[in-house]
């Protein structure tokens, strides 16, 4: 196994630092899987993760400038790694204003993620910067699990109003309860409800569009106002919007009743896929 | 009696000081003299200490006065011998940008009849605020270490080691400073080199052209405590003065220092010491190879996560009370078996001489737990490093140890700094 890149621009870098620190804040230990085209970030929907799963794909000509990789055996090219992300996060930051930095995976006594930095420093001379990120090899007897989600059959798909408001709402009502309901329909409404005994609060949010339906079959007679809603944990959906530091070029929301929402987000270039299951 | 006035930006910078000794522990000398009112800190496994000594050009005003007393021995002058819980004293200097805003004045004195020290803070709007802070009394612990006789030196501006601490997590507990004559390299050092957890190992190259000064005589490679050195480093941010690094091979102390003309600031701390057998052999430790803790000699409030102690380093620091305690010469000779040990690469630096000679530090007066002959052991490798300095007074080994802890005033030693 063998996996060497590089990233010299500066704006790629940022975005990927960028990308790194948001995995670090959805997932605290996460799988990245390397292939010759795409990076993926990974977290997969084990009980240990309260079931949420989460799917961040990145096309590596859009950052890499340099990108060499050589998978477990031919048939199987990719390469899998289990790391703590915030390790890989923090090692990313220190390299503002870089001038080059290299990844790779290597053996130090155990497997490593190398991230190499070379640094400009004001006397105009370099400074080398080594992290060595500890890693473990998903053996191939797992990846299954670590396949890209399928997406559901949505009862209602809607867009999602700026992540930043959606937070300090959500984040207010987390103080009184723990689940939350969402509930959107086909006529641009999404709703966010709590229900205790002694009070309920729901925000509304209107006019917010829907994407054009995706399956043909999907012309069902669904009444565009009725909602779909699923009821969540609150603290998953803080999780989730809590991750999300820049508003996205672009963000979905899909609910199926009672089962599961999927939020499908884009930032540029990179895409993320986060599942939170119904509360049971 | 102690009587000195600050202004607000000086008070921010004098509270700074007392941060950064928080660091190190939990108590805080005051200890006034004619040369400026000095503040010292040593933890409590004697592995780092620390001093800044603002000098009387730092203050507005300052006043210091001794009572003389005669005793049977000899007359000698009394130190406030003022010892400070930091839980009394951090909160007076905490949100030291507000004070640097609002105080105008700051005055600080001592009653010599009650044990108290008064700070009071003459705040705009014609408020005062007044502070009464008991000390315990007890003598103030200096170290003697002798800077210019370290054979690397480094002089770095404080934003380029901050830049470099940033590179290490806060957990980390220890890191490693590696320099060659064309590179220096801080990095972070782990005692078990197969630690599988999640602990990322990180390293900076630094070029000696970014030093303001650089100067190796020895490869080397020392590992310190990190916490020490960040608390070193939040000062030196604070003055803007660079900081000198001071230190020779593991084991023996280092020495980080801020030397600005109103304030000398100086942190001694322990390095880890390599294995004794590889330590005789050579001299110019390029790389230390399997590095073992020598036995812990720290109080049991010290714990850790992994088993590892930080404070179990070898404390090659020395530890003398400025009191006039008599150096015993009795004593000596169960120095020499305990030398043979470890004292070989500063045997090598002797010029010519015996050792064995130095006599034992006060400091040994203590209980004798083991504990105290291990400290009695760096004790003596200490002294055999400073005597070897002073031929004049090599053969009154005696003399220049017992007059350099009788009078603070006595610094006609030259070459070693007691501070």
């Amino acid at each position: 196994m063998k996996f060497r890149a590089k990233i010299v621009d500066a704006a790629c870098l940022n975005h990927f630092t960028r990308v790194s620190a948001m995995v670090a804040k959805l997932a605290k230990i996460c799988a990245l899987r390397i292939s010759p085209q795409t990076m993926n970030f990974i977290l997969s929907d084990k009980v240990a993760g309260g079931g949420v799963s989460m799917w961040c794909e990145l096309e590596q000509e859009n950052f890499f400038s340099e990108f060499q990789m050589e998978g477990v055996s031919a048939e199987n090219n990719a390469i899998y790694l289990e790391l703590t992300s915030e390790n890989l996060s923090r090692a990313l930051k220190t390299a503002q204003n870089a001038r080059a930095l290299k990844v790779k995976l290597t053996n130090k006594h155990f497997p490593c993620l190398t991230v190499s930095i070379e640094l400009l420093s004001v006397s105009s001379s370099s400074r080398i910067v080594t992290h060595d990120i500890p890693v473990k090899v998903i053996p191939r007897k797992l990846w299954k699990d670590l396949q890209e989600p399928t997406v559901p059959d949505s009862d209602v798909s809607i867009y999602l109003p700026v992540l930043k408001t959606m937070k300090s709402i959500v984040e207010k009502m987390r103080n009184l309860s723990n689940h939350l309901i969402i509930e959107a329909n086909l006529s641009g409404d999404l709703n966010l409800k709590i229900e205790t005994e002694l009070v309920c609060v729901t925000t509304h949010f209107k006019d917010l569009g829907n994407p054009p339906l995706a399956s043909e079959d999907a012309s069902q007679d669904r009444d565009p106002e009725q909602m779909a809603e699923v009821r969540i944990d609150i603290r998953k959906l803080l999780q989730f919007l809590a991750g999300q530091q820049v508003n996205p070029t672009r963000a979905v929301c899909n609910i199926v009743s009672n089962k599961l929402v999927h939020f499908d987000l884009l930032h540029e270039d990179v895409s993320l896929q986060y599942f939170i299951p119904a509360f049971s | 009696m102690l009587k000195c006035g600050m202004s607000g930006t000086q008070v921010k910078v004098f509270g700074k000081a007392i941060q950064a000794l928080s660091r190190i522990s939990d108590e805080l000398w005051l200890d006034p003299s004619e040369k400026g009112l000095a503040l010292r800190s040593v933890n409590s496994c004697r592995s780092a200490y620390g001093c800044v000594l603002f000098s009387p050009l730092f203050f507005q005003h300052y006043q210091w006065s001794t009572s003389v007393k005669v005793n049977e021995n000899d007359s000698k002058t009394s130190n406030l011998n003022c010892k400070l819980g930091m839980k009394s004293i951090l909160p007076i200097f905490r949100c030291l940008n507000s004070l640097e805003r609002n105080v105008e004045n700051c005055r600080i004195f001592t009653r010599s009849d009650q044990c108290k020290v008064v700070i009071q803070f003459f705040c705009r709007h014609g408020i005062r605020r007044t502070h009464n802070v008991c000390f315990q009394e007890s003598q103030p612990l200096q170290v003697i270490f002798e800077k210019s006789m370290c054979s690397n030196t480094l002089v770095i501006q404080p934003r380029v080691l901050a830049e470099a601490v940033v590179l290490f997590t806060s957990s980390q507990e220890e890191v490693t400073l590696a320099v060659t004559p064309l590179s220096v390299c801080l990095k972070s050092s782990s005692d078990e080199p197969m630690d599988l957890t999640n602990s990322v190992y990180s390293e900076m190259f630094v070029g000696p052209e970014e030093f303001d000064f650089f100067q190796i005589g020895v490869d080397t490679e020392i590992t310190f405590c990190f916490k020490e050195l960040k608390g070193m480093l939040t000062f030196s941010e604070a003055t803007h003065a660079p900081i000198a690094i001071h230190f020779d091979f593991p084991g023996k102390p280092m020495a980080l220092s801020i030397d600005d003309m109103l304030l000398e600031a100086n942190f001694i701390l322990a390095t880890l010491a390599d294995e004794p057998s590889r330590a005789s052999s050579q001299q110019s430790l390029c790389l230390s190879q399997k590095q073992k803790r020598s036995d812990p000699m720290c109080s049991p409030n010290n714990n850790s996560k992994t088993g590892k102690n930080v404070t179990s380093k070898a404390p090659g620091c020395i530890l003398r009370k400025t009191a006039p305690k008599r150096l015993y010469p009795n004593e000596t000779q169960t120095d020499i078996p305990v030398l043979e040990n470890c004292g070989s690469p500063i045997r090598k630096r002797v010029n010519g001489g015996d050792i064995s000679e130095v006599p034992e530090s006060s400091v040994s007066d203590t209980e004798e737990t083991p504990g105290s002959s291990y400290l009695r052991k760096f004790s003596c490798m200490f002294f055999g490093a400073v005597s070897s300095d002073q031929q004049e007074h090599f053969n009154h080994p005696f003399d220049s140890l017992a007059t350099a802890s009788d009078t603070e005033e006595d610094m006609n030693n030259g070459r070693s700094s007691t501070f």
